[in-house]
């Protein structure tokens, strides 16, 4: 089906639905959108975003402009526009903006809408858009990228697992065969950047552990957590090497590409630049699940696509905004397919040719079912503040990277496990108690 | 005869036109700094955060939570070491270079130019530079020691095919202050040629004639004679590294552990990428008070100077 039927087709569902959203046309002449979002990882993603964003204004009879910036720059440019009460229509944003939510329209209405139009959504996809102690959908979330592990099919193959590590281990024991006789070490961050953050946090789930439980508690200095950071730190200790430490974002995508690492965790980025760099290469890596631990197996989604809406933003320019969003869900095969099945839909039924993609790859992956893996995301792909939601506390104790330093200062021998947990939570209870009292977190004895 | 009395006209007040001249530096304080520096303030003692900006007075309550911050007191910490071994070194190369450099030599132009660069180049650009120099595993500097056999089996330096330049404690410090040193240096050398340049030549004559030597001419008259000037230079760098946030933000963002987060960029973590804009500005105006004492004892030690 081409983007116009799909177009006409989302445009009924929700004219009947008559959740007060204007419907085609409504507005008056002159209205006009703009969206802040980040130049997409994949080009071409952007090259369709532009031409749908252009496509939809037209059929709409609404102005539509499109700023992309660079990731790291968005939340400082949503803080601005919010204060100065004046800026983009829509803004993207790929982690939780919980702590935004005063300056952010509630998207209730949309989130509603879009749950009637297609059902279930993932649930990673629900706790980083909707803040429950407020009980407020300050976000709609339309898409997250699922973070599975890649790994070294010859390497591991012949430390004796052909289709990787499926345990965290097997990743030590497996990863530490392969370090010990080829040097290549595996790649899992303890630095202060965002694919640390994501990847000590699976480890930690995986033994039991979270920084806080289901109500908002924090739990984090637990038998779990000390049991994971002891296993992080042994993991380091005996199948990485030191660069961990000062790793930024890409450097786990760089040491992938160069052959020089036989496991990380990562969105299909690092294998999707390899692809086009070196084919038979790219053919040798392979991906996993979510390692399982003793407590199961749970992986953080990469990031998400969120959208917000400035409270700055009325009248028609707040409906056609909200129109837009709806529809692009609507059109989100488009969204996936060009984003190389980067972003994965919030809405499974919204892409229902997924998991043929998935089986075999459009974007010519050998083996062509290289991704088949992916099926099971929505079983293991978790939120910043899994097992409850994500909300301001978890948000700065992200930003603060408050758990990569946890492990890594073990890793380093600075702190014993159970006094780098016991420090950290002490430090995640100052935050958390920060933001209760500012109503914005539940728990505690509220 | 009588003289006829002109309309006065404001241009020939004096007064009226310093104030003219000073207008658009004193505007531009005034917007750009103070305004900034008083909401700032401001915002330490409410409860606002990126999405509100209501101003809801809490007292010293995010002062207060800031110093019981354990993370917070290391990178106070971390910032005063930073910066003061820093000027350590920015001090001994910039008068060592403002004194080349006043020579005369062959390229002398040429020299300057290149020397001046680093200041002259956008920070965060040179960041990137710096960052793929010391990149963990692709930097050009242990290549080059792994081809000289410093490093990788039987290395001198180390075993390893890498020194982890930005991933180990003590290299990612000493990286941070090697960086901030190349920053800062040229620019204190600028204002250290100028104050050499400005030396009456008489006395550096008498002295010639008197038969000083080389370090005697420099430790006895130079010297003494820009202190001043050698104090506004530090007051200068001093001042921008405390601030400072973009060489840690690009090259180690804080990392290893805690190691090299200083206050700019723990500010900037806990008030925008963090949502607390209250306690991300309380933690920056905690460097205010010894700035400003630093600032005022400084200017006293350069205009005593130049009195004696």
């Amino acid at each position: 089906m081409n983007r116009a039927i799909y177009l006409l087709i989302a445009l009924t569902i929700f004219g009947a639905l008559g959740v007060g959203i204007s419907a085609q046309g409504d507005y008056a002449d002159g209205t006009e959108i703009s969206l802040l979002q980040w130049s997409h990882f994949v080009p071409r993603y952007d090259e369709w975003f532009d031409a749908y964003a252009a496509e939809w204004g037209e059929a709409n009879g609404v102005g539509v402009s499109v700023d992309h910036v660079n990731f790291t720059e968005l939340f400082s440019t949503l803080a601005a526009e919010i204060d100065a009460g004046d800026g983009h229509t829509i803004v993207e944003v790929l982690f939780s903006p919980a702590s935004f939510i005063d300056g952010l329209h509630d998207l209730g209405d949309i989130n509603a809408a879009a749950a009637e139009a297609h059902g279930e959504r993932a649930s990673t996809c629900q706790a980083a858009s909707y803040l429950p102690v407020v009980d407020t959908y300050y976000a709609y979330t339309h898409g997250y990228v699922p973070d599975p592990g890649d790994y070294d099919i010859a390497l591991w193959t012949e430390a004796g697992y052909p289709e990787g590590p499926k345990t965290w281990d097997d990743l030590l024991k497996g990863g530490r065969a392969i370090y010990e006789s080829s040097g290549i070490p595996v790649g899992i961050g303890m630095s202060p950047e965002l694919d640390s953050r994501m990847a000590n946090r699976a480890a930690i789930w995986s033994f039991g552990g979270s920084v806080q439980d289901e109500n908002e508690n924090v739990v984090l200095n637990s038998e779990e957590t000390i049991a994971a950071v002891k296993y992080l730190a042994q993991l380091q200790n005996e199948a990485m090497t030191d660069e961990v430490f000062g790793w930024t974002a890409a450097s786990n995508n760089q040491g992938l590409i160069a052959g020089e690492l036989s496991y990380i965790l990562n969105s299909n980025s690092a294998y999707r630049s390899l692809q086009k760099i070196d084919e038979a290469a790219a053919a040798n890596i392979g991906f996993t699940s979510a390692l399982a631990g003793p407590a199961g197996a749970w992986a953080s989604s990469h990031v998400w696509q969120i959208y917000v809406i400035p409270k700055y933003v009325e009248g028609d320019e707040l409906a056609a905004a909200k129109q837009f969003i709806l529809d692009h869900t609507a059109n989100y095969s488009d969204a996936t397919y060009y984003s190389e099945l980067y972003n994965f839909p919030c809405y499974a039924s919204a892409v229902p040719e997924l998991d043929g993609w998935l089986e075999e790859d459009p974007w010519g992956s050998m083996p062509p079912n290289k991704f088949e893996v992916l099926k099971t995301v929505n079983d293991w792909s978790v939120h910043l503040g899994f097992p409850g939601v994500t909300n301001p506390a978890i948000s700065q104790v992200f930003a603060e990277s408050i758990i990569p330093n946890m492990t890594a200062k073990v890793a380093l021998g600075e702190l014993s496990a159970e006094e780098a947990v016991a420090q950290a939570h002490e430090r995640v209870e100052e935050i958390f108690n920060e933001w209760r009292a500012r109503g914005m977190v539940g728990g505690g004895d509220m | 005869m009588t003289r006829l009395a002109l309309p006065a006209f404001p241009l020939d007040n004096r007064r009226f036109v310093g104030l003219l001249f000073l207008a658009p530096a004193l505007l531009y304080i005034l917007l750009l700094v103070g305004f900034p520096f008083l909401l700032a303030i401001a915002f330490g003692f409410s409860d606002v955060t990126v999405g509100n900006t209501d101003l809801n007075f809490v007292g010293l309550q995010n002062y207060l939570a800031v110093w019981e911050n354990d993370i917070f007191r290391q990178v106070f910490e971390t910032t005063i070491r930073f910066t003061l071994i820093s000027q350590i070194f920015i001090l001994i190369f910039a008068n060592i270079l403002a004194i080349i450099f006043t020579q005369d030599f062959t390229g002398k132009w040429f020299a300057r130019f290149i020397f001046i660069l680093p200041w002259a180049t956008p920070v965060s650009l040179a960041m990137i530079g710096w960052l793929w120099m010391l990149d963990t595993k692709y930097s050009p500097i242990d290549y080059l020691l792994l081809q000289t056999g410093f490093l990788g089996p039987n290395g001198i330096l180390s075993n390893n095919r890498n020194l982890f330049w930005l991933a180990t404690p003590d290299l990612s410090q000493i990286s941070v202050i090697f960086v901030q040193v190349w920053r800062m240096t040229p620019l204190a050398t600028v204002i250290l040629m100028a104050g050499l340049s400005s030396i009456p030549t008489d006395i550096l004559d008498q002295a010639e004639v008197d038969g000083s030597r080389f370090m005697r001419t420099l430790l006895q008259i130079k010297l003494p004679l820009i202190l001043p000037i050698m104090v506004i230079a530090l007051l200068f760098s001093m001042i921008t590294m405390f601030g400072d946030m973009t060489v840690v933000y690009v090259l180690t963002r804080g990392g290893p552990v805690d190691y090299t987060r200083v206050l700019g960029l723990y500010s900037f973590q806990v008030g925008i990428e963090g949502g607390n804009l209250a306690q991300g500005a309380a933690i920056s105006l905690f460097a205010f008070p010894l700035l400003l004492a630093m600032a005022i004892f400084m200017l006293r030690t350069a205009s005593r100077a130049e009195v004696q």
